[in-house]
């Protein structure tokens, strides 16, 4: 066969660089010049990074196999986030869901305590998520913000409805926002502009562009991602932020991932089917331009940690 | 090109407040106004209308003809509505419209012939969105052409439109749309006419930017094989772009823009605007919304200021 010469593409753009953690822990996201995991194009500065996704309560409603894998550290949320470092976590995901009217109804002080003890539990960066119900999210997030002051966490999600309070809780303590918008382009980069607007500066942002798990949409994520990402690179800086994931969430919310009887034989085991789709959904997000992805599964993880490093070895 | 003015309306609260009261006047300067700025039919679009609707367009039709004699665009889905409008008409009317349906083709197609009217179809068949220029040529060419034969309607008597989709949300839509455009002049000799609802690119986009879309919009479809264009008539820069491309006027920096776009959509690609000078605040607006409308740089509801 005659040599094939590889096409190589020149980006006039760059993925913005967002950092994020204390003194203790650094980590930074983005600054990419080329599509993922394409060395011999462009610089790759910083491998994505894999986040644990840890809750501020036991989520009773969450899979036999997740809860059988995180035992009773998921009784308290910093023995929780220890243990997720533990198994290779670069970053923290803290859902402060206890907040949510209809679980505990928790308030800012519960959330300014829970974030203070996980913030002096670990030194791995902290991606903080409200309850995702707009009035709530801002009293915990402000709350939350001041005492993560100095930490450079992440904010979440900020909306097209709701992210004016969230972003100047951002601004006041030099936190990072994630924005987040329902697998929509154009909104996605009306939201980056909307934000950068108010203040923020374009490497304060994570967009998440809403995750659709494996067969439920993964496909049209994929795209927006993909879309986003080389509008990025071919300069538009509003398109241009690193891009975040919730992986686990949505694939352990699908049947696949759950279902034991009524299933067709070939489906097989199911925590042997349920971490393949965890890990299939984060993979094929990865290479959509994935800069953080969230899981849930420590083997997930550790599968996913171990392929992003194989990825990142320039031959 | 062949404006066909949009501003009656039912959408418009105005126009349905005095479509209920019978409110002529308002409709009669309506219609001046219109004709005034150079509409060459003026559409009357006075939605399904379910109850009375053939009351209504003929009062509708007589209430304009009573002060002017452009032509008109009867606009409904009301195929009872339609035919009673078309039987008063003084000059040669045109249908708004039929779509690549079946049943629609049946309703309109037939009327058209009777009342000797010119008609718009839509590539549009119930299937869902038209997805490429290849859809779109082929409802014209296996629903649109055959009801048009079989019904001894002219080729050169309709106007073929490609159905027009918001960016907002259809930004890879719009190239395909022009394509159509193209594809729809080499279908046959005579070639049939061409149109499409200029300001569905723009709908649900901020106010202050839907005028500018329809502005750069136009001569990328021009310079395609638009023939005539549902659009707002009493926008003066609009007209102002229709008039340059018509009189071919580089006299200004603005004009010259305009017309490179509509010469290379003409030649078949897309505009260059490597020699613009995007320092002028206006070339540059114009310069942005070329890159969205080309899929070239993301559309946002505040893209002019990235």
């Amino acid at each position: 066969m005659p040599p094939v010469e590889t096409p190589v593409e020149k980006w006039a753009g760059k993925i913005h660089e967002v950092n994020l953690g204390g003194d203790a822990r650094r980590l930074v996201v983005g600054g990419e010049t080329t599509l993922p995991f394409l060395h011999f194009e462009g610089a790759i500065p910083h491998p994505p990074a894999v986040a644990v996704e840890v809750q501020d309560r036991p989520p009773a409603s969450w899979a036999p196999e997740l809860r059988a894998s995180w035992g009773e550290a998921m009784e308290d949320p910093a023995s929780w986030a220890k243990k997720a470092v533990e198994y290779g976590a670069d970053l923290i995901v803290l859902y402060l869901s206890s907040a949510h009217p209809d679980d505990q109804n928790t308030g800012p002080q519960e959330a300014k305590k829970t974030v203070t003890r996980v913030l002096s539990t670990v030194d791995a960066p902290l991606i903080i998520l409200g309850p995702g119900i707009a009035e709530k999210d801002n009293e915990v997030l402000v709350a939350a913000a001041e005492a993560a002051a100095g930490r450079r966490v992440a904010l979440g999600f900020c909306e097209q409805k709701n992210y004016r309070t969230i972003i100047a809780a951002c601004m006041a303590n030099n936190h990072v926002a994630v924005a987040k918008t329902p697998v929509e382009i154009n909104l996605a980069k009306q939201l980056n502009i909307l934000i950068c607007d108010m203040g923020l500066a374009p490497d304060s942002i994570l967009m998440d562009p809403t995750t659709g798990a494996l067969g439920y949409g993964l496909e049209y994520t994929y795209s927006v991602m993909e879309r986003l990402r080389l509008a990025g690179l071919q300069g538009d800086k509003m398109a241009a932020m690193p891009m975040f994931c919730t992986v686990g969430e949505e694939a352990w919310r699908q049947k696949e991932a759950r279902a034991t009887e009524g299933i067709p034989a070939a489906w097989g085991d199911i925590a042997t089917r349920a971490l393949r789709w965890e890990e299939l959904t984060a993979m094929t997000l990865l290479l959509a331009g994935a800069d953080v992805v969230v899981l849930r599964h420590p083997q997930v993880v550790q599968r996913i940690k171990a392929t992003i490093q194989k990825l990142m070895t320039k031959e | 090109m062949i404006v066909i003015g949009e501003c009656i309306h039912i959408v418009s609260k105005q126009v349905k407040t005095a479509i209920e009261n019978k409110d002529k006047r308002f409709i009669q300067e309506l219609a001046l106004r219109q004709a005034e700025k150079g509409a060459n039919y003026l559409d009357l679009n006075i939605g399904p209308q379910r109850r009375g609707g053939p009351e209504v367009m003929t009062w509708m039709v007589d209430t304009v003809q009573e002060v002017t004699d452009t032509s008109l665009s009867l606009d409904t889905t009301n195929r009872e509505a339609m035919e009673a409008g078309l039987a008063r008409c003084k000059v040669r009317p045109l249908v708004n419209s039929t779509d690549a349906t079946p049943e629609r083709l049946a309703a309109m197609m037939p009327l058209a012939a009777k009342y000797n009217a010119n008609i718009i179809a839509l590539t549009l068949a119930g299937s869902g969105l038209p997805s490429s220029a290849d859809a779109r040529v082929q409802l014209a060419l296996e629903a649109i052409v055959p009801a048009a034969l079989e019904n001894g309607v002219n080729m050169a008597d309709i106007f073929l439109d490609p159905l027009v989709l918001t960016i907002n949300g259809n930004q890879d839509q719009v190239q395909p749309t022009i394509e159509a455009m193209r594809f729809f002049k080499l279908m046959s000799d005579p070639p049939p006419l061409t149109t499409c609802g200029l300001s569905n690119i723009s709908s649900g986009a901020p106010p202050h930017l839907r005028p500018l879309l329809h502005r750069v919009f136009l001569p990328m479809m021009r310079g395609a094989g638009l023939d005539s264009a549902i659009c707002d008539p009493l926008d003066d820069e609009l007209m102002a772009v229709r008039r340059i491309l018509e009189t071919r006027d580089a006299s200004t920096a603005k004009g010259r823009l305009y017309l490179s776009i509509y010469d290379s959509y003409a030649a078949g690609q897309t505009a260059d605007i490597s020699s613009v000078d995007t320092s002028d605040p206006e070339l540059r607006d114009i310069v942005k919304t070329i890159e969205v409308l080309e899929n070239k740089w993301i559309y946002a509801h505040s893209y002019l200021q990235t």
